[in-house]
């Protein structure tokens, strides 16, 4: 089992974002995760790697606390954002999830207009005043998807009608567009072809400089791309988290070397 | 495993893939008869229905120019309308008697052996009590000669449809050869005309010895009220229901109860709700009989399981990552359901409610149980008052006419069949309208 | 840790890769072997044939090159795979330096057959070729093994060399300086010990390779050297 540094580590030039203190969760019978530790620092891209089935995604829905629109799902254990426990009872979980975007592994765009794509956000929860702030925020949160240029023109287009990487590049600005201080993505790139993936991971370095980005992929050659730091889950246990470059030269458990390298484990 | 041996070519065909390119064809061959059994028993009944039915929609009518006796119809020539609404209906029958009289006087017109008052009886009953309500609206006509169009009786009507000949007259004792050949002089001199029967559309029902009068106004009138009660009750429970159901609702027990009871309800014979509407509506309820509100709520309660139905299943349709999505950027569950999937679930829910609605409109067996089946003269008034009021059905009204002895009721009922499809037509054509208009890729 | 990839034609490249570096370290080891004894029995006909075998290493590092290129191309390696690939890259470049070293012995005793001959000092870099030989021989072994501790005391030996080739040094000095007739064979034979000196040299950077395949970091660098007149 892994253990995370202990909080408030003089060492550490970073800050923590999102730290995760034995974090556990029961799908009905299910020990789904088991005993999670961990520490995602601010302005750092996060990837989380593993076989089918580890809990890396459960774990990346603790963070938004999706999970708690699946019935049988139960979590426990502590995740605090900026020290703050999310699963505090006073916590809102419509309000933290304005703070904690969530990317999905399919496209999946309103059917509706790219301009109400990206103003769906804000207009809920009250961000703009009027409609030159709103396209203000459309046209900025379209920047930062990296898609302003190619949809400037025709706004009014339906976002189901770009191509799969344009779509997900028009949901990655749909997620910002709330200005989230953390971009939680699942598999944000298992349904595009490569051009559109090297896209979005140029997309997902950019970010970096705003967001803290905590991404689950099933390519590893995308989270040694993409991350700067790796945690690596199997059966429900994070075993090993680390420098991504450590992670992928030299991992310490043997379970990660034999995923990483392909063995039979 | 098979070897696959060099010496095979695929350019002969081997006796497996034959078989099975035979029983291949059989099956095509099983399901183009199936499909043409179909369209045959489809045009069988549409050809008897239409053959049938259309009939209804033509009339015969005899023009005469009846003047309006002050003696008979205003004795004291006081104009009193009082007075003049004494006169009853068989006060009028000796004018349009003694109309037809001047005619027959006529040296082209007379026929031989044909009574004056049995040439009266070529005019439905129906003419007297028209005459007597144009009179009561316009008493100062009274004096004139007017020129009124006359509903023809039900055997003559007949015998310009076939179905009334010379020599079936001559066994009738409601109709002579000789009212047939005054009849067919009528016609020469332009008295007598067939003309598109706008009175079956709009006239209400009529007593048995008068089919010619008989029309669904109050039968169409009552439906329309019954479907607009549907609408308004199922549509937004039957919905809410769904939404509730398959968003909100936790999955347990209870509510697979639920789910299981509205399956069940779906498959519930029609009378069973009859019998419920009975006995909660108007026994326990007290509402009237015959009215279109019990029958809107008994349809109401048979709707609604196919409206939960379809709903459910559209809402089940829109793909979970819309959901995501929403509750992603920080929407609220209601929003998500209502901003995303609700929109996207319309198509399918407006489709589920036609075809609900379409089944009600054709139900008979529960709106007979509740008293729709009743005589009814009176038009309702306008809603919502009218909903109280008694009021026909369509497919009771065609039920009820089936019952008549005088086989013109049998051409009204294929005639009101008719017009039962075309509005379940109207109402599945619009179906599939909004379901292409709204209908969006994903 | 299982020895087996899920894509068992990923084994099977990486064990060809191996089963090349093998039979190059095979190649050398005899190239350094046959050196030394053409230089101490004045063997022209063994350099010869030392010098034309040389061609096969030249060739074998090729292809190793090639072969580690398509496998990084192919198959991504990652952790292990990827340092394996690495480090054997690393070790067919020394084994073809060894290899070019030994070749330029046996060129230096074509010319050193014509020369007056030194006393004592062939057999000293029989010798000392020998050593070398025998760490490039265990440093092989540890390598196919995953031995560290082996790796580890082949960097040692490494010292033994130096100082051999010091030792040399001080003498061919000696005779250099008691007749100048003798500095042109001298020089000839100091450059036959340093080659040699650099070829242990070669063999402890194997060594070091083994170890960062093993372990995922390099040794650090506390190997005493026997640097005193090394103009480095």
């Amino acid at each position: 089992m892994y253990d995370a540094p202990q909080l408030g580590n003089a060492m550490d030039q970073t800050t923590t974002k999102i730290s995760a203190r034995n974090v556990q969760v029961h799908y009905g019978d299910t020990h789904a995760i088991k005993d999670v530790n961990v520490d995602i620092d601010a302005k750092t891209v996060t990837a989380f790697i593993g076989p089918s089935g580890c809990g890396k995604s459960t774990f990346l829905r603790c963070i938004n606390r999706m999970n708690d629109t699946i019935d049988i799902c139960r979590v426990t254990g502590d995740i605090l954002i900026d020290g703050e426990d999310i699963y505090d009872k006073r916590v809102d979980p419509v309000q933290l999830r304005a703070k904690v975007g969530m990317v999905f592994q399919k496209p999946n765009p309103f059917p509706k207009s790219i301009y109400d794509n990206v103003a769906y956000g804000p207009r809920i929860h009250g961000l703009a005043k009027n409609k030159s702030e709103l396209d203000e925020i459309v046209e900025k949160s379209l920047r930062r998807g990296a898609i302003w240029d190619e949809v400037k023109d025709r706004l009014d287009a339906p976002g189901t009608g770009l191509s799969g990487g344009q779509q997900q590049r028009l949901c990655i600005a749909r997620a910002v567009a709330t200005e989230p201080e953390v971009l939680l993505m699942d598999e944000p790139c298992s349904a595009l072809d490569p051009i559109a993936t090297a896209q979005v991971e140029e997309l997902i370095d950019e970010l970096r400089s705003q967001f803290s980005v905590v991404i689950v992929t099933h390519s590893m050659q995308q989270a040694a791309r993409v991350s700067q730091k790796t945690a690596f889950f199997h059966l429900g246990n994070l075993v090993e988290f680390g420098d991504t470059t450590q992670i992928f030269t030299n991992p310490q458990d043997e379970r990660t070397q034999n995923y990483i390298t392909g063995r039979i484990g | 495993m098979t070897d696959v041996t060099p010496t095979t070519s695929i350019l002969t065909v081997d006796d497996r893939t034959r078989r099975r390119n035979v029983a291949e064809k059989r099956f095509r061959t099983y399901g183009v008869i199936a499909i043409t059994l179909a369209m045959l028993a489809l045009v069988g009944l549409m050809t008897s229905i239409f053959s049938g039915g259309l009939p209804a929609f033509k009339q015969t009518f005899i023009t005469l120019d009846v003047y309006l006796d002050p003696a008979k119809l205003d004795k004291d020539g006081s104009s009193d309308l009082e007075k003049i609404r004494k006169v009853s209906t068989f006060g009028y029958a000796p004018l349009i008697k003694k109309a037809l009289e001047e005619q027959l006087a006529k040296p082209e017109l007379a026929v031989e052996g044909l009574k004056s008052k049995d040439a009266a009886k070529m005019i439905s009953k129906e003419g007297a009590a028209e005459m007597r309500r144009f009179v009561l609206a316009n008493p100062d006509m009274i004096g004139e000669t007017v020129s009124f169009k006359f509903l023809a009786s039900g055997r003559i009507d007949g015998y310009y449809k076939g179905r009334v000949t010379m020599q079936s007259a001559e066994r009738d004792k409601n109709v002579s050869p000789q009212q047939l050949q005054f009849a067919d002089k009528l016609k020469d001199a332009g008295l007598l005309k067939t003309s598109f029967n706008w009175g079956f559309l709009t006239r209400a029902d009529a007593s048995e010895n008068r089919p010619e009068a008989a029309g669904l106004g109050v039968a169409i009138l009552g439906s329309v009220y019954m479907m607009v009660i549907v609408l308004f009750l199922a549509l937004p429970i039957g919905v809410a229901a769904s939404i509730y159901l398959e968003e909100f609702a936790p999955k347990n027990w209870f509510t697979d109860l639920v789910e299981v009871n509205i399956s069940n309800l779906a498959a519930v014979p029609s009378i069973v709700f009859g019998i419920l509407g009975l006995a909660i509506f108007i026994n326990f309820a007290g509402l009237p009989q015959s009215a279109p509100i019990v029958g809107g709520l008994v349809l109401t309660l048979m709707t609604l399981p196919t409206i939960i139905i379809a709903t459910r299943a559209s809402l089940k349709a829109v793909p979970p990552s819309i959901r995501d999505a929403a509750l992603g950027v920080g929407a609220s569950k209601m929003q998500a359901v209502f901003h995303h999937v609700l929109p996207l679930a319309a198509p399918g829910i407006l489709t589920g409610t036609i075809i609900g609605l379409a089944q009600a409109l054709g139900e008979t067996a529960p709106l007979l149980l509740i008293g729709m089946v009743a005589f009814v003269r009176e038009y309702p008034s306008a809603p919502p008052e009218g909903f109280f009021d008694p009021a026909a059905a369509l497919p009771v009204q065609v039920y009820n006419w089936t019952q008549r002895a005088d086989p013109a009721f049998v051409e009204r009922a294929s005639g009101a069949i008719i017009v039962l499809l075309v509005f379940l037509l109207l109402m599945n054509t619009i179906a599939i309208i909004l379901r292409r208009r709204f209908e969006r890729r994903w | 840790m299982s020895d087996q990839h899920i894509v068992s034609a990923f084994d099977r490249d990486l064990e060809g890769i191996q089963a090349h570096v093998m039979k190059m370290g095979g190649l050398v080891e005899a190239a350094i072997v046959d050196a030394s004894q053409s230089l101490l029995n004045q063997d022209e006909e063994l350099s010869a044939e030392v010098i034309r075998r040389d061609q096969a290493i030249d060739d074998l590092d090729t292809l190793i090159n090639e072969e580690c290129a398509n496998l990084i191309a192919l198959r991504a390696p990652a952790a292990l795979d990827l340092r394996m690939v690495l480090s054997v890259m690393k070790i067919s470049g020394n084994l073809e330096r060894i290899g070019d070293y030994a070749k330029n012995m046996a060129k230096r005793n074509t010319v050193l057959v014509q020369l007056t001959p030194i006393e004592g000092a062939r057999g000293a870099l029989q010798r000392m070729a020998r050593e070398v030989q025998l760490m490039l021989k265990d440093v092989l072994d540890a390598f196919i093994e995953r031995d560290v501790e082996k790796a580890q005391d082949v960097l040692l030996r490494d010292r033994d060399v130096d100082q051999m080739y010091n030792a040399l040094f001080r003498e061919f000095l000696t005779f250099m300086m008691e007749d100048p007739r003798h500095i042109t064979p001298c020089m000839h034979l100091h450059f036959i010990a340093k080659n040699t000196e650099r070829m242990g040299d070669h063999v402890t950077s194997i060594a070091e390779q083994t170890i960062y395949l093993v372990s995922g970091s390099m040794p650090e660098d506390n190997r005493p050297k026997a640097t005193r007149y090394e103009p480095e």
